[in-house]
């Protein structure tokens, strides 16, 4: 698939938005029922969540610059019955106003209680616009590098661990250790990095990969004549003229070709900065804003060359047309 | 088709490179190119040798029974014995005797060797075909490497070619009565059917492989009947047609006293003065090319610039892009349009082109006229010219203006009709002087070739009631266009079939034109017309005959009263080590050569081309899919990118035809594909054979029977071009705008039909 | 219903008329036109198309089969296209057609994304997603002449490799010959039940041989001769 990059900026900032804001209101609750220690400071909760929120809301705007007719957007809502998008959309459309209230209440130390009990909606609305934007890919079923419980898996982890980091830059951004929520984040930082591991894994694995013969209908009997007596056998299919010599809206958008070398060179910078630097980064444990600005752009930059190899490397079945041999 | 698979038929193809047909065919037969004359006498020599031949259809229809004499060194050897009134012979078995033609009674021998009142020597057409092709030279086992064609594949197509023909015949219940009087109650067909075209005609051994491809339909018995070829009004006609070519210098305010193209029967029939020079500008119908019934298109441009055989002070061009598509060598013509005499005069003065866009060759013209589209204008598809008719329907059409014209443009057609009328050519001069006829449309109506025989043949006579034949009537085009642009006359059941042999057809077809005599038009295994050319280089013939050794060796050679095959010339005349691979171009289906790049649509589809070659041919080579190479004929080289593919003969490398274009050409911009991607096959083809005949003479690269441009003959050979080698060549500049040409639009869309208007039909 | 189209693989010669035919009739049809056209004379010219014939081959010199493939919407009947779309925009019909709701459409392109075949094109202009109508506005016009209640494309074909029809009639000409013919819809295994049928190519035609017919048994020359005019004597004197 072509890369789209508001659609990389939309769901590495919502992601990491959305995944700050659950961790947040995951521990109030947890706090609320005694189960955890409160948060604190109360300013710098805020203010991270007041960040989160923005980076939801700047990833959301950010999609819908992925639109070509944004006139219609608010149809989007419509459909939640069966479309993921139209589900994100409308689970959207609920929390951000229910963030803001959330985020209100930190600033405004609203009664605890309250601020727990809207925690929970904020939770709840925060996972599942996470899910519905991971289900968007991994419903597609002609794309079986999408197509997998591990997307939204990954989307997930990615999101807390990236929220995660987003909270400890603002807290050692303002001098405080964190020393509990980095230990957090480099968990969820380690377990993101082995979901993501298994992810490759089962894409290079080739599991479910449809070849140009199965698109063609080979095993129907598009090829030439058996000779008699012998069983048809499965022959290789090319192509021979794609039936127009320039681009088309097809090949503009999920035929793309990338160079092995700079495929390395974005699987390096995925990995250097959007694991490595803040995992380092999280356990040195410099409490500097301008080392947590540093961490917090590398892990965007590293999840946006994540983001971006989650689309170069998905392989839609329409390439086989175009004649690849496998997707 | 669709419909004879539906039905089970079997579709065959022969042809080099599996596109188009032959990808649906269900027998690929990938043939060497230029070989087919021997595949197809191959085929002759199984047939014959099985005895699977339909006697009765040779002795009534073919002149497999006419008597040759046998006298070699005289005038006479080799032309038809013939009567006192000049029918030829036939030994008839039943008298015992020779009799001058058929009658119904008649038992012709096919198989005779007899000695002539005259005592010469004669043998039946059949009896010397018979003898050529059961020899082991065209044993399938011999001519297999040369085409590259099994001989198993050779003799399986012969064997299920007479199955068909003779084992599972077609049976209609339609009475019909031949031209001796017979009464058949049945019609039968020997349901195999063969077609050839470019494929075969643009080898410069075209028309000797057309006459072997005939030869097993003959065989077979396969022709004019359910299942077959079928003749399309107003064929069939007397082979050759007896129209023979102008032949004489044209003279001042003289019209010709007959076609500028025919079919010549003899030397006599060339277009040469009295010094043997040519008289046409293309040099047809000359020793070179006896029987250029097609003219010879491709040498205008190199002869003029020559001023061989003479100079010309005007060029005229419709129609055709002659700087760019429809020529060979097209740098050379390029190069020759704009040549100069040493005293800086141009060599070809004055060039006019009519042409509807911004064509390459409008860029050489000194006066342009600037010609409507086919969508405004009126045009007539005649049964005259290149007839649209069905086997079962004469049919014609015409086209008429569907959108106004919105510059400032003029009907080539009315522009030719005017120019008649003022220049007072007499067909086009009333009796007081004045022009006859107005324009086009009043020309087409009301002119007559023969009384009541006009261009168009529907609705014809005063009251538009009659067809094919008729007086003018003024409302035709009306008519015409009443009946969406079209007229087909169905024919009766009892006059479609054999109308070779017909008396119903052939009198009616006398009747309305298409023939000049109720007779049986038989079809001519042995060639006469062939035999008296060939006398003619063996210095035998009775009249003219050629002086310059060089033509009296390619009469000698090529002008064999029976099919049979060479090499193709330039495969001839080149070192097949040198140039390995054979080139050819094909058309793609949704273009039509060089002017359908301006259409948006079709452009998208096909915007460029690349060479072609086989998979295992281009890994040898060193080759990948997508390189830049080098290909280099006799004549040149250019360079193009390379595409592999499975189906094509590995000899043959090909590409598509007319896709490349001259930057700025078409209205298309500077850099588009047509341009930096696309190429023309064309600059490696030459106009001349490679070499000089002994007396410094080029040869034309055509047929040397009938001077058909021989574009497939190519022999090229490829390399791959060192990195950093790409791009096309050679490229000549790019043409700026036309005057006055609108800058082209950057997105097409427009408004669409609103939804409750009528629908369209 | 269960309208769509049967192609027949073993007719198509890949000249694509039906993708033009398709282009002119959609282009001006009110439902989904005009299907823009970017850089039309430029040096990287576009368009949207409803219909885009391909070239494959099959197999390897000389077994190889050289296969035209022209693909249009399927019209799946578990259209996962409408199922994404978050506008409401892309809806099936009763009939079975699937549609674009210009109206509707946002240009989110997800629909695109989830038709495995590539049937779907943004037009860029409009920002609207487009794709085969089915020709709805001609298959069902009463005001046409009922031979022409066809697709354009079908209309077009001159191999009549297209053929148009309901799917859920088992005696209509599309049931049938897919029926008999081995139809199969394209990338069965991603479960999108595509109503479209493709008809692989027949097998090859035997001439069967008849035994009587007289084998081209290896003779000289001159036997072979002798045998003809033989052979010729007898047919003629019958
Ligand atoms: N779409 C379209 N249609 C056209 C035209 C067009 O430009 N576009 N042009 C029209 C005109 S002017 C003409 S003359 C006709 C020409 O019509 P065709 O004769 O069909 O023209 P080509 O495409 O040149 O096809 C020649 C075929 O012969 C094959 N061939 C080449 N050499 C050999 C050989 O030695 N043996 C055999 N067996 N096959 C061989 C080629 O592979 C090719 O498939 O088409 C007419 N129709
Ligand atoms: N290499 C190679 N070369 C070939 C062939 C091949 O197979 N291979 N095929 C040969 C054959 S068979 C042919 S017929 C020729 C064809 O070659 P051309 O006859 O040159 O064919 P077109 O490219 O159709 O060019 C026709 C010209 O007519 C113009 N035109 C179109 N419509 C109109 C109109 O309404 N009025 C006027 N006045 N002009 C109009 C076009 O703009 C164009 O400039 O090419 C030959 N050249
Ligand atoms: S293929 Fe096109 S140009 Fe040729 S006869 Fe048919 S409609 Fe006419
Ligand atoms: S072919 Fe594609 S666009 Fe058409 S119904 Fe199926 S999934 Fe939808
Ligand atoms: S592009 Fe339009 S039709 Fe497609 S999913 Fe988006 S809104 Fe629906
Ligand atoms: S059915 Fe109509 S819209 Fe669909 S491909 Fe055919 S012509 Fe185009
Ligand atoms: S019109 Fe018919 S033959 Fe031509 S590409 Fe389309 S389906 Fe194939
Ligand atoms: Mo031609």
């Amino acid at each position: 698939m072509n890369p789209a990059f508001s659609v990389l900026f939309f769901t590495v900032l919502s992601g990491a938005g959305l995944g700050a804001l659950a961790l947040i209101a995951l521990f109030d609750i947890g706090a609320a029922a005694g189960v955890v220690a409160v948060l604190m400071p109360p300013r710098l909760i805020a203010l991270a969540a007041t960040i989160a929120w923005l980076l939801v809301a700047a990833g959301l705007c950010s999609s819908a610059l992925h639109l070509a007719n944004p006139k219609n957007a608010w149809r989007a809502w419509s459909q939640w019955r069966t479309s993921w998008l139209s589900r994100e959309a409308v689970v959207s459309l609920a929390f951000m106003p229910a963030a803001a209230i959330y985020v209100a209440c930190w600033w405004w130390d609203a009664p605890p209680a309250a601020r727990a009990a809207l925690a929970v909606v904020v939770l709840l609305l925060a996972w599942t616009t996470l899910f519905c934007t991971a289900m968007i890919y991994a419903s597609l079923k002609p794309i079986r590098q999408w197509h997998t419980r591990r997307v939204p898996l990954n989307f997930l982890l990615l999101g807390h661990a990236s929220g995660a980091l987003v909270v400890v830059a603002v807290l050692r951004g303002h001098g405080l250790a964190a020393s509990h929520w980095a230990l957090l984040a480099m968990a969820l930082f380690v377990v993101a990095a082995i979901g993501k591991l298994e992810y490759w894994r089962y894409v290079r694995s080739g599991q479910r990969a449809v070849t140009l013969e199965q698109a063609l209908g080979v095993a129907h009997g598009v090829r030439p004549p058996a000779a008699a007596g012998t069983p048809p056998s499965i022959m290789a299919a090319r192509l021979l003229d794609a039936g127009h010599s320039r681009g088309t809206f097809l090949t503009r958008e999920f035929v793309n070709h990338v160079a092995a070398r700079r495929r390395m060179w974005v699987l390096a910078m995925a990995w250097g900065c959007g694991f490595l630097l803040p995992m380092i980064w999280l356990a040195v444990g410099l409490a500097l804003w301008q080392g947590a600005l540093l961490a917090c752009v590398a892990c965007a930059a590293g999840l946006l060359a994540e983001r971006w190899l989650f689309f170069a490397d998905a392989r839609h079945t329409v390439r086989l047309y175009h004649g690849e041999r496998t997707t | 088709l669709d419909k004879l698979k539906s039905r089970g038929a079997k579709f065959v193809s022969i042809n080099p490179i599996r596109t188009g047909y032959s990808a649906i065919a269900d027998d690929w037969i990938p043939i060497r190119p230029g070989t087919d004359g021997l595949l197809a006498l191959a085929i002759v020599h199984v047939l014959l040798t099985a005895g699977s031949i339909d006697f009765e259809f040779l002795a009534r229809y073919t002149n497999a029974p006419w008597l040759v004499i046998q006298a070699p060194g005289t005038a006479d050897d080799g032309l038809f014995a013939r009567g006192a009134d000049g029918t030829p012979l036939i030994w008839d078995e039943g008298q015992g005797r020779t009799t001058a033609g058929i009658t119904a009674q008649s038992q012709p021998s096919l198989f005779a060797q007899c000695t002539l009142a005259d005592g010469r020597q004669a043998r039946s057409v059949l009896a010397l075909a018979a003898e050529r092709y059961l020899d082991a030279e065209y044993a399938p086992e011999v001519v297999a490497d040369a085409c590259g064609v099994p001989a198993t594949t050779i003799r399986r197509l012969a064997r299920e070619m007479a199955q068909v023909a003779f084992r599972e015949t077609i049976e209609l219940p339609i009475a019909w009565t031949d031209a001796w009087g017979r009464k058949h109650a049945k019609v039968v067909g020997r349901p195999v059917a063969m077609y050839a075209m470019r494929g075969i005609s643009a080898h410069s051994n075209g028309f000797q492989t057309c006459r072997a491809l005939h030869l097993i339909q003959m065989l077979l018995g396969a022709l004019d009947g359910p299942g077959n070829f079928r003749a399309r009004a107003p064929y069939p006609k007397p082979v050759p047609p007896q129209i023979r070519p102008h032949n004489a210098a044209a003279r001042v305010n003289t019209p010709l006293a007959r076609p500028p193209l025919g079919f010549p029967m003899s030397p006599e029939d060339l277009a040469l003065d009295a010094d043997g020079r040519a008289l046409r500008i293309d040099k047809a119908y000359t020793w070179e090319a006896p029987l250029a019934s097609h003219g010879l298109m491709h040498m205008v441009i190199a002869n003029a610039a020559a001023g061989d055989p003479y100079p010309i002070d005007t060029l005229m061009l419709f129609m055709a892009n002659m700087a760019w598509n429809s020529s060979m060598n097209t740098s050379g013509t390029r190069a020759m349009l704009t040549a100069k005499h040493d005293d800086g005069s141009y060599r070809i003065p004055f060039i006019i082109v009519a042409d509807a866009f911004a064509s390459e060759t409008v860029a050489f013209a000194d006066l342009v006229l600037p010609d409507t589209t086919y969508l405004e204008r009126y045009d007539a598809i005649s049964l005259l010219d290149r007839p649209i008719s069905e086997p079962d329907a004469a049919a014609d059409a015409i086209r008429h203006p569907i959108i106004e014209p919105d510059r400032d443009v003029r009907p080539w057609q009315d522009v030719l009709v005017e120019l008649a009328g003022r220049l007072r050519f007499p067909a086009f001069t009333a009796g007081d002087g004045t022009r006859r006829f107005a324009d086009y449309q009043d020309f087409i109506v009301n002119y007559e070739r023969a009384p009541g025989i006009g261009f168009l043949a529907g609705w014809r006579g005063v009251d538009g009631k009659r067809s094919l034949v008729g007086a003018p009537n003024p409302n035709q085009w009306q008519a015409y266009k009443d009946n969406k642009a079209f007229f087909a006359f169905h024919l009766p059941d009892a006059i479609k079939w054999h109308r070779y042999a017909n008396l119903g057809y052939l009198e009616f077809a006398k009747k309305v034109g298409f023939v000049g005599e109720v007779e049986p038009i038989v079809m001519q295994i042995y060639s006469e017309p062939l035999q008296k050319f060939r006398l003619a280089g063996q210095g035998l013939y009775a009249g003219p005959c050629p002086t310059d050794p060089a033509d009296r060796a390619r009469l000698t050679k090529y002008f064999d009263p029976l099919p049979f095959w060479y090499s193709p010339l330039e495969m001839q005349a080149t070192d097949g080590d040198a140039y390995p691979l054979h080139a050819l171009t094909q058309r793609p289906m949704m273009m039509y050569h060089s002017w359908d790049s301006q259409n948006a649509w079709l452009r998208q589809i096909i915007a460029d081309n690349a060479m072609y070659v086989n998979v295992a041919t281009a890994a040898a080579l060193g080759l990948a899919d997508g390189d830049w190479a080098w290909v280099t004929s006799h004549a040149g080289r250019l360079r193009c990118r390379i595409r592999t593919m499975e189906g094509v003969e590995p000899n043959t490398v090909w590409t598509w035809n007319a896709i490349g274009k001259q930057s700025g050409a078409w209205g298309l911009a500077a850099d588009a594909p047509e341009a930096t991607n696309g190429f023309l096959l064309n600059h490696l083809i030459a106009e001349h054979l490679p070499g000089a005949t002994p007396a410094g003479r080029r040869l034309t690269n055509s047929d040397p029977i009938t001077g058909q441009a021989a574009w497939f003959d190519l022999r090229v050979r490829i390399t791959r071009c060192v990195e950093g080698e790409t791009g096309i060549e050679p490229t000549f500049g790019t043409l700026a705008a036309l005057p006055g040409a609108m800058p082209p639009p950057g997105v097409l869309d427009w408004p669409a039909t609103p939804a409750d208007a009528e629908p369209a039909q | 219903m269960k309208l769509g189209l049967v192609i027949d693989l073993d007719t198509c010669v890949g000249c694509h008329a039906c993708a033009t035919a398709c282009k002119e009739w959609n282009g001006a049809s009110a439902i989904s036109g005009p299907l823009a056209d970017l850089e039309p004379y430029g040096a990287d010219p576009s368009g949207v198309w409803f219909n885009r014939v391909r070239h494959y081959e099959v197999g390897a010199f000389p077994a190889t089969k050289t296969i035209n493939f022209p693909m249009s919407c399927l019209h799946c009947e578990d259209a996962a296209c409408v199922t994404v779309c978050p506008t409401g925009a892309s809806y099936k019909r009763a009939d079975g057609i699937v549609l674009v709701d210009q109206d509707k459409c946002m240009g989110c392109n997800l629909c695109a994304w989830a038709c495995p075949y590539g049937a779907r094109e943004l037009d860029e202009v409009s920002g609207c997603m487009k794709k085969c109508t089915l020709c709805v506005d001609r298959v069902h016009d009463e005001r046409l002449p009922e031979e022409e209640r066809q697709p354009a494309c079908v209309l077009a074909c001159p191999t009549h490799a297209r053929h148009f029809g309901d799917f859920d009639d088992p005696q209509s000409k599309v049931s049938q010959l897919s029926a008999a013919r081995g139809g199969f819809g394209l990338l069965d295994e991603l479960g999108y039940k595509p109503v479209n049928r493709y008809l692989p190519p027949r097998a090859v035609p035997v001439v069967a041989m008849d035994p009587a017919a007289p084998a081209a048994a290896p003779i000289t020359p001159l036997a072979a001769l002798s045998r003809l005019m033989a052979r010729a004597r007898d047919a003629l004197s019958r």
